[in-house]
């Protein structure tokens, strides 16, 4: 894709699932010029494929990275463990850094709820992927009443998860239970995430529970309709697929497939975060 | 002796089989995660005093799990722990936690309330989720072990590998649970038999009732090498229930396997359990043999009633139907939706 002047210079590192799709999802973008995808095994998938569309790879890592920077915006698809010492790396050189690993280091975004304020920061963390599917829907919800309680069980295929997502779920459940606090202001949160070995592997799923006292549920139906609306600008496979508002309790769950792209359907979860990295990284001038 | 394949590799000894009961723990999906602490104090003293070597404790779906999606239990884990701690003097405490439910912060307070041995679990494909808490268990100087649930749902080359995977992080027991009561005792021999080629640290299994095997399956566990075997009292557990602890003493020593529990002490916990812990045993009812041929986790038995008296539906439907769908433990938000389906397609 030829970039014009526009556009900004961005830099991939980890090239795991969510980087390969990532170096996708940039690579279509009219705003964004991929410029390097920096991982840490010349032989892996990701660079292979990052190569063979024409773009620079390293298997330097962030060395790699600060060496050939400075960069608009950098992705860090890597590992939770790692994020804060890439921080602490590029935060000198002024870049962007958009955190798609499960950490609590960075300003929370989720678009559609307050990715307004993302322009104005420089270190954007984007949760987890259940949480960039639940958090829109629970902060529409709590728009219209005070929950007491709020459950989120997340299930993802097998093949949807790579090696840094399994060993981040305890950094994964910690990271999505602290955003559904700060968005909705409900001290008890749980935060569960299944991997399902079913095959054909099925779409990506969160189950949201909300406890709370009085509500109207027309207006909280209404609400959950436009920031589904909302979310499906940028992700088209999000789906609300059950909606029960009963006293005291609303239940609600989405699910998203994953459409266009390289990406199989059941990595709706993929599709989710990486398009919203890369809807931010657009809107970061 | 003739006809009876030696359990180990010293004839002249009586093979070791050692017998881990989870009845505090996998009984809970019978009672909704309802037991109260004189409960719980009540089975882990009868347990104890009959040498039973490990007494597993906590919610039905282990430590971080209680939660509206898989039900709240009565007791929070801290609460359930120390009170089974108190209780026992010889035999060891176990817990049971699947990273995704439960945390390594989980795994922390466990083992400071007092657990000597920790379960990691994964889904059968899914080994490689234990790296991380498995390491963390063995940090924490606790007995690391590593089971696969619904282990029917893979192949036994498979289940070799992912039990390979977990010595690989640190597990220094394996094994597979027949979580849904699928398997034929053939299953069972075959799946052993390949984990037990290929790792070099105890194998463990986990049987439950609703095909009526579980007892037949634990036998040809330890006769294809499993040295660990899950057994609760009475059978208490979800749905069918599992391997009947008491009916499993008797049959090993029928085999001439080693114990090291006596069937009197054995048969009196078992009667406290049946007196303290349950208002009926479980029993093979018709539910359960349809959740066991469908492949179904046997603790989506009682959501899966209420959810079909409320929406109207055959509860054997519904399990045949979350049986195509594939469905694992954690996944009873999908109960509701298959059901609506139903009714739906039934219209």
């Amino acid at each position: 894709m030829a970039a014009d002047e526009q556009s900004l210079r961005v830099a991939v590192l980890g090239a795991g699932l969510i980087g390969v799709d990532l170096t996708d999802k940039i690579h279509q973008s009219q705003k964004l010029e991929l410029a390097l995808v920096a991982g840490r095994d010349r032989d892996s998938l990701g660079l292979r494929r990052a190569a063979e569309m024409g773009h620079s790879t390293t298997a330097g890592g962030i060395r790699a990275v600060l060496d050939t920077g400075p960069f608009d915006v950098v992705f860090d698809a890597t590992n939770a463990d790692s994020h804060a010492e890439h921080w602490a790396a590029l935060r000198p050189t002024g870049t962007t850094l958009i955190d798609l690993t499960p950490t609590e280091l960075g300003t929370v975004i989720v678009p559609g709820v307050n990715s307004h304020r993302s322009a104005a920061h420089r270190h954007v963390n984007l949760v987890s992927c259940g949480g960039q599917a639940a958090i829109p829907i629970l902060y529409a919800i709590s728009e219209h009443c005070t929950p007491t309680y709020i459950e989120v069980v997340s299930t993802g295929a097998s093949a949807s998860a790579g090696r840094a997502t399994r060993l981040n779920l305890d950094q994964y459940i910690a990271t999505t239970s602290a955003a559904i606090r700060t968005f909705t202001g409900t001290r008890d949160v749980k935060v569960m995430v299944n991997l399902s070995p079913a095959r054909p592997a099925p779409p990506f799923r969160v189950a949201m529970t909300v406890l709370a006292g009085s509500f109207r549920a027309a207006p909280i139906r209404t609400s959950i309709a436009a920031a589904a609306q909302a979310v499906r600008a940028y992700t088209p496979g999000f789906k609300v697929t059950s909606l029960a508002v009963d006293p005291g309790r609303i239940s609600a769950a989405v699910e998203v497939t994953a459409c266009g792209g390289r990406l199989p359907p059941h990595a709706g979860s993929v599709d989710i975060i990486n398009a919203a990295a890369v809807l931010l990284a657009e809107q970061s001038r | 002796m003739k006809g009876t394949p030696p359990v180990n590799t010293h004839p002249h000894e009586r093979p070791r089989i050692l017998l881990h009961d989870p009845t505090l723990r996998d009984g809970h999906h019978a009672v909704g995660h309802q037991l109260d602490a004189d409960q719980l104090r009540a089975y882990a003293t009868a347990a104890n005093a009959a040498a039973v070597p490990v007494v597993e404790v906590g919610h039905g779906n282990g430590l971080g799990a209680s939660s509206l999606q898989i039900g709240r239990s009565k007791l929070d884990d801290a609460m359930m722990l120390t009170t089974v701690r108190e209780a026992l003097t010889s035999s060891r405490m176990g817990v049971f936690m699947a990273p995704g439910w439960g945390t390594s912060d989980d795994l922390e307070a466990a083992v400071h309330h007092g657990a000597d041995i920790v379960r990691i679990a994964a889904h059968c494909t899914e080994a490689d989720v234990t790296e991380r808490h498995l390491g963390v268990v063995r940090d924490l100087g606790a007995e690391a072990q590593g089971v696969l649930l619904m282990s029917h749902m893979t192949d036994p080359g498979e289940l070799a590998e992912q039990c390979a995977l977990m010595v690989k992080f640190g597990a220094q027991a394996v094994g597979i649970m027949d979580s849904a009561g699928h398997y034929l005792p053939s299953d069972v021999t075959e799946r052993v038999h390949a984990i037990a080629d290929a790792v070099d640290v105890t194998v463990i299994f986990h049987g439950h009732n609703n095909l009526g095997l579980a007892v037949a399956n634990s036998l040809a566990a330890v006769d294809a090498g499993a040295t660990v075997i899950d057994a609760t009292a009475r059978g208490f557990g979800a749905g069918a229930g599992n391997t009947q602890l008491e009916v499993l003493v008797a049959v090993l020593e029928r085999r001439g396997a080693e114990t090291g529990i006596g069937l009197r002490e054995v048969l009196a916990a078992a009667d406290i359990a049946a007196d303290r812990l349950m208002k009926t045993p479980p029993s093979i009812d018709s539910i359960a043999v349809a959740s066991g041929l469908a492949g179904v986790f046997s603790g989506f038995k009682r959501p899966v009633l209420q959810t079909a008296r409320a929406e109207g539906v055959d509860p054997i439907d519904l399990f045949l139907a979350l049986g195509e769908r594939q469905v694992v433990a954690g996944q009873e938000d999908l109960i509701g939706v298959v059901a609506r389906q139903l009714k739906a397609s039934t219209r």
